[in-house]
């Protein structure tokens, strides 16, 4: 999809089969809802998002991966720009590793496994196998070409040789749950080290990447408090998103709204990092994500009157009109769950 | 301690607030006399505090607000007005899916504006005639009698939130039992309904009793 700054405000169509292939896992609840019932999906194309393709169209792949950092308060847009640069990447042709919320691998975890690979780690079959059957159905003909490197050992009997596709390591982390998380590292290392080598492109996306650095809400069995070092999935993000490789870009949304011991009013990428977080992330390039702003408010108003979503006899009126930008303060999601009940 | 539910405490020289927008705008030349002579008196007498389910928004509709307050459960109204938005947008959902796939003749009778529904579902479910235990010689009979519009209004709503509390599933959400409830008896289907129908025969089969009532 090609925009350019005079697109700005306008609302861009993605054909549902797209959507069911690209976004098995990475669209909001209410954003799928959305699709559900107007039987299409569409996104507003907005700034942030532009500057964003400007900067991915613009940039060398020679040089180590740039870092993409976007912030702001919530509910103004920082899943959907997201998404949005995760759906051009895909139709240009790129390798996307989308991880649809970080803290997801941080919380409400029922099965904590201690890894067979590191004796100090601890492995999460349930998330790993997930994210390991979306990953498949959003990458399948890069799954077939890329061959692995080495030997890796699954245990006694199961083993992968050099040189088989990809493929066969996500079949094996999803038959055998109890190694998928180390199957999931494997997958992560492979893609790190070929995308130097200039074959395709990789664009690592990851939807509150404050996690990775906070504190998590898990247990181990004596009820010591674990910290996400100990964790294969997070300790294997990090060193995906550290700066040592080159071919692509790594872009990262904070958020508050699943963030763990974090007071409700921050959004900065200081407050929500932390020391380390910020330290880890250092030369990034931060992307602020704004409220509506006028212009595009009326869009998406005259969208919601189109789909005959504003079915109040009010709502069509300009007092209406006037009362709901007053109510959302053009906060994109305050308007989404104001329309809802007119 | 004596809390003013029915006779308020105030003095009777404050007057009642004025909420509407468009009774500020008039400007002076178009009011009459005793309008003219209404404005004189609010600016010099006191006026009562304005309840919080009073607002000024276009949006606000008395019944609505009404419904929730009967859904709202030891004062939670933040949650009652939460349910009640749920439920109209579970119902605008499902009618907007339906009017999509519709073939196109039939897409003009599909009503999709919710607050339609619920105030047609709500006149539907309306008994005509009601009955009262009225004592005669020590046996009581049930009395056929006319309802008032706000007994009416009362008895509808309460039946339609009883049905949803008690005779479904466990697990089902609220907003999703009443949406489909309001679907039903906007059709006039469903066990609401059936229960207006019950009222409205008893009520018929009683006729004999009718002339016990003095009033």
């Amino acid at each position: 999809a090609k925009h350019t700054e005079q697109h700005e405000g306008r609302l861009y169509n993605i054909p549902l089969e797209e959507v069911k292939a690209v976004f098995p896992h990475g669209l909001p609840y209410r954003f799928q809802q959305q699709i559900q019932t107007f039987n299409e999906a569409r996104v507003m194309v907005r700034r942030p998002a532009l500057e964003l393709l400007a900067y991915l169209k613009g940039s060398s792949f020679a040089h180590p991966a740039v870092r993409y950092v976007i912030y702001g308060e919530r509910g103004t847009g920082k899943t959907m720009t997201l998404c949005h640069v995760v759906h051009y990447c895909s139709r240009q042709g790129w390798l996307v590793l989308h991880i649809p919320d970080a803290h997801l691998w941080v919380k409400n975890c029922r099965e904590l496994l201690q890894s067979s690979y590191n004796k100090d780690r601890l492995d999460q079959p349930l998330q790993a196998s997930v994210w390991l059957k979306n990953f498949k159905t959003s990458n399948e003909r890069f799954l077939r070409e890329i061959k692995t490197q080495k030997k890796y050992t699954w245990g006694k009997r199961e083993s992968t040789e050099e040189g088989r596709p990809l493929g066969e390591v996500v079949e094996q982390g999803l038959a055998r749950v109890r190694s998928a998380s180390d199957a999931v590292g494997v997958l992560l290392r492979e893609i790190k080290q070929q995308s130097q080598r200039g074959s395709f492109r990789l664009l690592v996306a990851v939807d509150g990447v404050n996690a990775l650095w906070g504190r998590t809400t898990l247990r181990k069995e004596d009820k010591s408090p674990v910290s996400p070092e100990e964790l294969t999935l997070v300790h294997n993000l990090r060193k995906m998103v550290r700066n040592d490789w080159s071919g692509g870009a790594i872009v990262t949304t904070l958020s508050q709204t699943g963030s763990l011991f974090k007071p409700s009013s921050a959004y900065t990428p200081h407050e929500l990092l932390g020391k380390e977080g910020f330290d880890a992330l250092d030369p990034f390039v931060p992307i602020p994500v704004a409220n509506y702003s006028p212009r595009e408010f009326e869009s998406c108003y005259g969208y919601y009157l189109e789909r005959k979503w504003l079915q109040h006899e009010k709502a069509h009126t300009e007092d209406g009109k006037a009362e709901l930008q007053f109510l959302s303060g053009s906060n994109p999601r305050q308007l989404d769950r104001l329309a809802g009940p007119l | 301690r004596i809390m003013p539910v029915r006779w308020s405490r105030y003095n009777p020289s404050y007057l009642e607030p004025e909420v509407k927008k468009e009774s500020y705008q008039k400007p002076l030349e178009e009011l009459t006399e005793e309008e003219r002579e209404q404005m004189e008196l609010k600016a010099v007498r006191p006026i009562k505090a304005a309840p919080p389910t009073l607002s000024s928004s276009v949006f606000s509709d008395p019944m609505i607000s009404k419904f929730t307050n009967m859904m709202m459960k030891s004062g939670n109204k933040v949650l009652a007005r939460s349910l009640m938005s749920q439920t109209l947008e579970s119902i605008k959902r499902k009618q907007l899916e339906k009017y999509h796939k519709a073939p196109e003749n039939e897409k003009e009778t599909i009503e999709c504006n919710p607050y339609v529904i619920f105030h047609q579902a709500l006149k539907n479910c309306q008994p005509i005639i009601g009955l009262s235990n009225i004592t005669r010689g020590g046996k009581t009979y049930q009395v056929p009698v006319p309802l008032t519009d706000n007994r009416k209004r009362f008895l509808a709503m309460k039946w339609l939130i009883t049905e949803c509390r008690e005779n479904k599933h466990r697990r089902t959400m609220m907003p999703e039992k009443l949406s489909q409830e309001l679907l039903l008896a906007f059709n006039n289907e469903g066990p609401v309904i059936k229960k207006k129908h019950v009222l409205h025969k008893m009520a018929e089969a009683n006729r004999a009793y009718a002339h016990f009532r003095w009033w």
